[in-house]
């Protein structure tokens, strides 16, 4: 491939849009010009920048109203949210909003009739996160109602570290971002991030902390009934 | 479908998508109290056509109600309004060949972008004009295919890629004089 084939399709390259043949002749282009490496390097820099910057939380006051109006059991889906915002001092709420993120916001239903599976998926090895994650999402259009805990420990965390991306090249933050709106909780191992020494900064947002990733399989299957799956 | 069934569904399917139709209706809309507005008619109305949805991801289907429901808002507040900060004219679709795309510039400083600020990214896109925000929203921050994006805006594949090549170009040139100007203190 040459540099004017490889700019026309770049774009669709980084977007994950171009098929297996042409993304490995773009590859092996861009790893020997120069040129055209920089211009991949600005195009994910450009994206990089905007997953990070470009997102809006929705406000707290319009999710309830919409809760309220559409969701079967309002009472029951806003009960820490609800509670810190009323038990803490106005800005200490938002810090701790802020801080916690998204991990206040409970997606467990109350479940009716019989009980939806509930599988922990053990993850320990990031370098097919991006095919993990497609099983992951098999598994959801499958089964819709399972309920589902990503615990990553050891190489499992890397996945969920800020910038990280997918053997194509694609930020995993996004999917993890539509996993975590689909109900899916990603927790961390702590334990492995003190070992590796990464700043739990580095941790996205959308990914909950916990001291031990094995003390939290542990307690899943022992307490809340979990299964235990690899991925 | 009883009334049950129907909210137990709608509320797996669309409610869950709550934040990605925030999002979308605060970049087409740039204002917070209009973005609620949108999505709130947005969700009332994929509630009372929810018997229309055959299926399948209600993601795109619920985002293009809310782009339609953000355009609905906008055109009747624009009559009253200015035009946009970017000059249409100069930018607009006509300007947009395939030339774009091969046009981009190759400028290894630009991975400082990377490193640019919330403020500063947030300022340029807002400046970008609706069609590209659009796209570049749809594609970066909903994480849509091209397909996704087609049928949600109503336009052809080939013209998701020249928007967001088109917006991709016009993004960085902003981030990267803003960056200079702020660079120099003008």
């Amino acid at each position: 491939m040459n540099c004017q084939a490889t700019m026309r399709l770049l774009h669709a390259y980084v977007d994950g849009e171009l098929d297996l043949p042409n993304a490995l002749a773009l590859e092996e282009h861009v790893q020997g010009c120069p040129r055209c490496r920089s211009l991949h390097a600005n195009l994910l820099a450009l994206q990089t920048a905007l997953r990070r910057h470009g997102g809006w939380e929705t406000p707290d006051a319009l999710r309830e109203r919409l809760q309220a109006h559409y969701a079967r059991q309002p009472e029951v889906r806003m009960p820490r949210r609800t509670w810190l915002a009323q038990a803490v001092p106005a800005l200490g709420a938002l810090a701790i909003v802020a801080l916690i993120g998204y991990s206040g916001y409970e997606h467990t239903r109350v479940p009716s009739a019989p009980e939806p599976a509930r599988i922990v998926y053990h993850m320990t090895n990031s370098d097919a996160a991006g095919a993990a994650l497609r099983t992951l999402g098999n598994h959801l259009d499958a089964a819709p109602d399972v309920a589902v805990v990503v615990v990553a420990h050891n190489n499992g965390v890397d996945f969920l570290l800020r910038g990280a991306r997918d053997e194509t090249g694609q930020l995993l933050e996004t999917a993890v971002r539509r996993f975590k709106e689909r109900g899916v909780e990603f927790r961390v191992c702590g334990n492995t991030l003190v070992r590796r020494k990464i700043d739990s900064g580095e941790v996205i947002p959308e990914a909950k902390l916990v001291p031990s990733g094995i003390a939290e399989i542990a307690r899943l299957q022992g307490q809340e009934g979990y299964i235990y799956l690899r991925l | 479908m009883s009334e049950e069934a129907k909210r137990e569904r709608f509320e797996r399917l669309v409610l869950a998508h709550m934040d990605a139709a925030y999002g979308l209706a605060r970049w087409l809309t740039r204002n917070e109290a209009q973005a609620e507005e949108a999505v709130q008619e947005a969700y009332l109305r994929a509630y009372r056509f929810f018997h229309g949805f055959r299926g399948g991801d209600a993601r795109p289907w619920l985002l293009g109600i809310v782009r339609n429901c953000c355009y609905t808002l906008l055109e009747r507040e624009r009559a009253a309004s200015g035009p946009d900060e970017f000059d249409e004219d100069a930018h607009g679709e006509d300007a947009v060949a395939a030339g774009a795309v091969l046009n981009f510039p190759a400028n290894p400083e630009l991975a400082a972008i990377e490193s640019a600020d919330r403020e500063l990214v947030q300022r340029c896109l807002r400046a970008l004009p609706d069609e590209y925000r659009e796209a570049l929203a749809l594609r970066e921050l909903h994480d849509c295919s091209y397909k996704e994006i087609a049928a949600i805006a109503g336009i052809p594949i080939g013209t998701v890629m020249s928007r967001l090549a088109r917006g991709r170009r016009l993004l960085q040139q902003a981030l990267r004089e803003r960056m200079k100007k702020e660079d120099t203190g003008t």
